[in-house]
């Protein structure tokens, strides 16, 4: 257990004043932004990352995952007291929770929604603070060919288990390999797609293109939507369950963490997947599966510890292995990066302040949320009466500065401008912006890695096959390429199927549909109007 | 929806295939020594199959969100994040600040120019406050201490 000694000097780390106060400042950040629809911790993350570059590493990153899982707690609220999920990850809390909430329920769904998220949050600090450095001390052995695998099963996975289209997923993904391969060749050095420009010799950077597509993209998405009035105030009552529900919700919580924190850890998994997949088990497993729908705090308590759980878990492939595993984990790596530190196993030996820094600051921040969120959700209902006309500038301004102070560049701007005309476009057209910027953190590790393999390899392809890390993810990637779309293919099917697709109905073989199936219940979303 | 749906994969198309003249003529190099273009041409070629494919099929149309006269409002927005962009050298971030969040909040959310006016003058002045004073940022503008 000689690890945990650099985990308890992370506490020195966290408990510097200034650290407190920006952990502090992340969490309420984070809960807000999870109040407001629209502006998810991706946008949120995104559009601060220059306002970081004046912190220290271990800060910026602590303000920044406080953001990501206080997300996950303000998207609840919202989700129960008007059904409009404030976060993809509290989507199907709107199902049951509202319902608690309209016949006069809604604190005690609140209440256990925040306890669950608190012993799922917790119960992942811990698994992240064992596994990491396993994880970490097992990947250092990793090669080229082990990364190149690995890299493109997390693209990948992000595709296939990502809620959309599963062409359209990795039709995004792909353009976002093209992208980063825009610059210098990373081996040779020769110039690629930079139409002689000067400022696209060094490549795309990152953060405009994360600040782009997520933080603009998302901005002129919503100017469609800006005349739209406020929704009515609720009334909450008392926030706290009662000893019976605690006791009625408590496997549900169990059951929620360890779906969240298997499937946080998967690439492509994260927050919003495993509230769905535990949603799921919870019916299934119930013995009164018809009150789900109806009310059950189950339903609620499952969910909101699957979600937290997962927010935490997923920080594991990025701060061991240096692969983000969602959308939110790809600007993280983002912010590591400008920050001066590498993701990946070396991390934890060359940057232990940042690394046990960064787990030991969620302890405290579960702290704060679990404390702050009971008396904060007044507040918060008010929030969300702030007109989306007077948030929407407020938010473009920020954003437009935030890059000007990066390199004092118009030609970041204009560069930031059109990227999220991109991410406003793609999202028209359903194409998500997720997997491009996920492709791009990767591609430039993919493609070194793929080509001093094949070096390596002296050219021959199936040398991936012939080191035992490299051929089983792999072989991780071949049953993902097949089989999940078999899966989407056989659920589509079970809906009432579009004409053309009649033809593959006689060629799909019969699977056993299990209770983990992504988007399991999606057919009983409820959409925010 | 299926002019989306087919824009969604024709353009891809159309950048694939370019990228992929492109990439040739950069140097494939040999599988034991890939030259800077065998990468982006496997990527670009990736792009061709996946938009080939979606235009033949486009599947169920869900994902697409159809073009609306609010849409206008969205390039207008688009165009005025240029404006400031091009202006703020020589106009100063202030007066630019003003007028963006003023046609944001008058123009494109109807709301009062009372209203619109309060938020932008506020909004300027603590962004200066933030940027300018606490973080030493140096924007271009015309107030100094």
């Amino acid at each position: 257990m000689d690890f945990l000694t650099p985990a308890l000097d992370g506490f020195g780390v966290v408990f510097e004043p200034q650290n407190l106060l920006y952990c502090l400042i992340g969490v309420t950040l984070g809960m807000l932004v999870g109040v407001l629809p629209g502006l998810g911790p991706a946008a949120t993350i995104a559009i601060l990352l220059p306002v970081t570059y004046t912190l220290e590493p271990a800060s910026a990153i602590i303000l920044l995952a406080g953001i990501f899982y206080g997300a996950q707690y303000g998207g609840t609220v919202t989700s129960v007291l008007l059904r409009l999920p404030g976060e993809a990850s509290t989507v199907v809390t709107a199902i049951d929770g509202y319902e608690m909430a309209r016949t006069g329920r809604a604190g005690s769904a609140l209440g256990i929604a925040a306890i669950g998220s608190f012993i799922g949050g917790t119960v992942g600090i811990v698994g992240l603070t064992v596994a990491a450095p396993l994880v970490a001390g097992w990947a250092l052995a990793f090669g080229p060919p082990e990364y190149a695998a690995l890299a493109l099963l997390g693209i990948l996975m992000i595709s296939t288990l990502s809620t959309g289209s599963l062409r359209r997923s990795l039709l995004a993904g792909s353009i976002g390999l093209l992208l980063a391969t825009v610059g210098r060749d990373p081996l040779l050095g020769s110039a690629r797609y930079t139409f002689g420009s000067d400022q696209l010799a060094d490549g795309l950077d990152f953060v405009i293109l994360a600040m782009g597509l997520f933080g603009i993209g998302e901005i002129l998405h919503s100017l469609e939507r800006l005349r739209q009035g406020a929704p009515p105030e609720p009334r909450v009552g008392r926030a706290r369950p009662s000893r019976a529900e605690f006791l009625q919700s408590r496997w549900a919580i169990a059951r929620g963490t360890v779906v969240g924190f298997l499937l946080g850890i998967l690439p492509g998994g994260g927050a919003t997947m495993s509230s769905m997949v535990a949603y799921t088990v919870e019916k299934r497993s119930s013995r009164t599966p018809e009150r789900f729908g109806k009310g059950a705090i189950e339903g609620v308590a499952g969910p909101e510890a699957a979600n937290n759980t997962a927010a935490t878990s997923s920080f594991i492939p990025l701060l061991t292995l240096g692969i983000p595993a969602n959308a939110t984990m790809a600007v993280m790596f983002g912010a590591l990066l400008l920050a001066g530190v590498t993701p990946g196993p070396q991390m934890i030996d060359e940057h232990p302040e940042v690394f046990w820094g960064v787990i030991d600051s969620m302890y405290i921040g579960n702290l704060f949320l679990i404390i702050l969120s009971m008396p904060l959700i007044g507040l918060f209902v008010r929030v969300l009466r702030v007109r989306a006309s007077v948030l929407a500038p407020l938010t473009v301004l920020i954003t437009m500065i935030g890059v000007y102070t990066i390199r004092s560049s118009m030609f970041d701007m204009l560069a930031v401008v059109v990227l999220g005309v991109v991410g406003y476009l793609m999202k028209k057209v359903g194409l998500p912006p997720g997997p491009l910027v996920l492709a791009f953190v990767l591609g430039n590790l993919l493609e070194t890695d793929f080509r001093r393999s094949m070096r390596m390899f002296d050219g021959d392809v199936t040398g991936f096959l012939g080191r035992p890390v490299s051929a089983t993810l792999l072989a991780f990637v071949v049953v993902f390429a097949v089989a999940v779309p078999l899966l989407s293919l056989r659920k589509k099917l079970r809906q009432p199927a579009p004409p053309d697709t009649t033809t593959t109905l006689e060629r799909t073989p019969d699977h056993p549909r299990t209770a983990a199936e992504p988007g399991g219940p999606s057919e009983e979303r409820q959409h925010p109007g | 929806m299926r002019t989306q749906a087919r824009l969604g994969a024709l353009v891809p198309l159309g950048i694939g295939a370019l990228a992929a003249l492109a990439a040739v003529s950069m140097g494939l190099g040999s599988p034991a020594d890939p030259g800077p273009g065998l990468w982006p041409l496997i990527v670009s070629l990736t792009m061709v199959t996946l938009s080939a494919s979606l235009l033949l099929n486009p599947g169920a149309d869900t994902e697409q969100e159809p073009f609306s006269r609010q849409t206008a409002v969205v390039a207008l927005g688009a165009l005025s994040l240029v404006a400031y962009t091009l202006l703020i050298e020589r106009v100063g971030f202030e007066v630019m600040t003003v007028l963006l969040l003023v046609l944001w909040m008058r123009g494109f959310g109807r709301d009062s120019w009372r209203l619109s006016l309060a938020v932008a003058v506020a909004a300027c002045a603590a962004s200066y406050l933030l940027f300018i004073v606490a973080l030493g940022v140096s924007l271009p503008h015309l107030v100094a201490f």
